[in-house]
């Protein structure tokens, strides 16, 4: 768990990893937003979560990620605003996490490293989310 | 796209014709081949054409007569235009945006102008644009016209600042302006 916080913090803008991007095959990843511009209103600081499980998501934005498992690659992705997380803490404590903004697409996205599952699977438009005509007439 | 080798070839290949399935196929048929590989590439419709966009790379020697021989006879009888242009190392060299990136999103009542303008004025200010689409919608009686814009913000320049230097243009033109920040997050 420190190596993960460690690797978080040592790379330049992240605020989050999880334990399948460094190798290792266990359900825990932590998040930290608390020092991104868009986190900083809204964070429940360092977060490490063993094995996460989403209870409850509300709202849906879209928002452009990158992540360090694909660099040099970003897309529009949509996730819930507001989630509710069920998770052990780093002492096995068993917690709850009702968050929103920022830090609610961190946490999915973290999470989503632990089913396999990368932004890339989410990805809702190549382009601008614009309306596209089916018929040119 | 890693950085440029001495030792390969670079090549911009654009194919556009009357969109039907197959065209992508058919392409990378020809490059598959020919043992290129395809570095980068943007491919859309465009109304009822099928235009696509290639950086394609092989390993030296490979000549460029080569490549453009079997793109014709692959292009020939399915109507479809190919250009292919030999790139020199400077111009492959990709840099990712350092600034902010913003997308512009114009739209208004279709009026000559509209692109030139926006364009005109980021391109005055050093603003540099990463992608850019157009689309014209409505009824051919009150047609709409959206452009929507994807711009590396210079160093100190916020989306505000380019709301107000496109406040003139919003006024002329009688279209609708909205500028947000899409910097991608790093998770």
């Amino acid at each position: 768990m420190a190596d993960l916080v460690d690797t978080m913090r040592a790379a330049p803008g992240s605020v989050g990893v999880a334990a399948p991007q460094v190798g290792v095959t266990l359900r825990v990843c932590v998040v930290d937003v608390s020092q991104h511009r868009l986190g900083k209103e809204q964070n429940h600081g360092l977060l490490v979560m063993i094995n996460p499980v989403l209870l409850s998501g509300a709202g849906a934005a879209i928002m452009r990620e990158g992540c360090m498992s694909v660099p040099d690659y970003t897309g529009d992705v949509q996730r819930y605003t507001e989630i509710e997380v069920a998770y052990l803490d780093e002492n096995g404590e068993k917690r709850m996490l009702c968050t929103a903004g920022f830090e609610a697409v961190a946490v999915q996205h973290e999470m989503d490293h632990l089913d396999g599952v990368l932004f890339l699977d989410r990805i809702v438009s190549l382009k601008t989310g614009l309306f596209r005509r089916k018929n040119y007439k | 796209m890693d950085e440029p080798k001495s030792d390969t070839a670079y090549f911009a290949v654009s194919v556009i014709g009357k969109d039907r399935p197959g065209i992508v196929a058919g392409a990378a048929e020809v490059l598959y081949r020919l043992g290129c590989n395809i570095e980068d590439s943007s491919c859309t419709m465009l109304a009822g054409e099928f235009a696509m966009i290639l950086i394609v790379t092989h390993e030296k020697p490979f000549s460029k007569a080569h490549l453009v021989e079997e793109f014709v006879a692959y292009s020939k009888g399915m109507e479809l235009s190919v250009f292919v242009r030999g790139l020199k190392r400077d111009e492959v060299e990709y840099h990712s945006p350092q600034g902010e990136l913003c997308v512009i999103t114009v739209y208004g009542a279709d009026r000559p102008g509209i692109v030139y303008r926006v364009t005109r004025e980021l391109a005055d200010r050093s603003i540099n644009i990463t992608d850019l689409n157009t689309k014209l919608i409505g009824t051919s009686a009150a047609p709409v016209y959206i452009l929507v814009i994807e711009a590396e913000l210079t160093e100190g320049t916020s989306s505000e600042d380019v709301e107000r230097l496109l406040h003139t243009i919003k006024e002329e033109l009688a279209v609708e302006i909205t500028v947000r920040i899409v910097t991608p997050v790093a998770l």
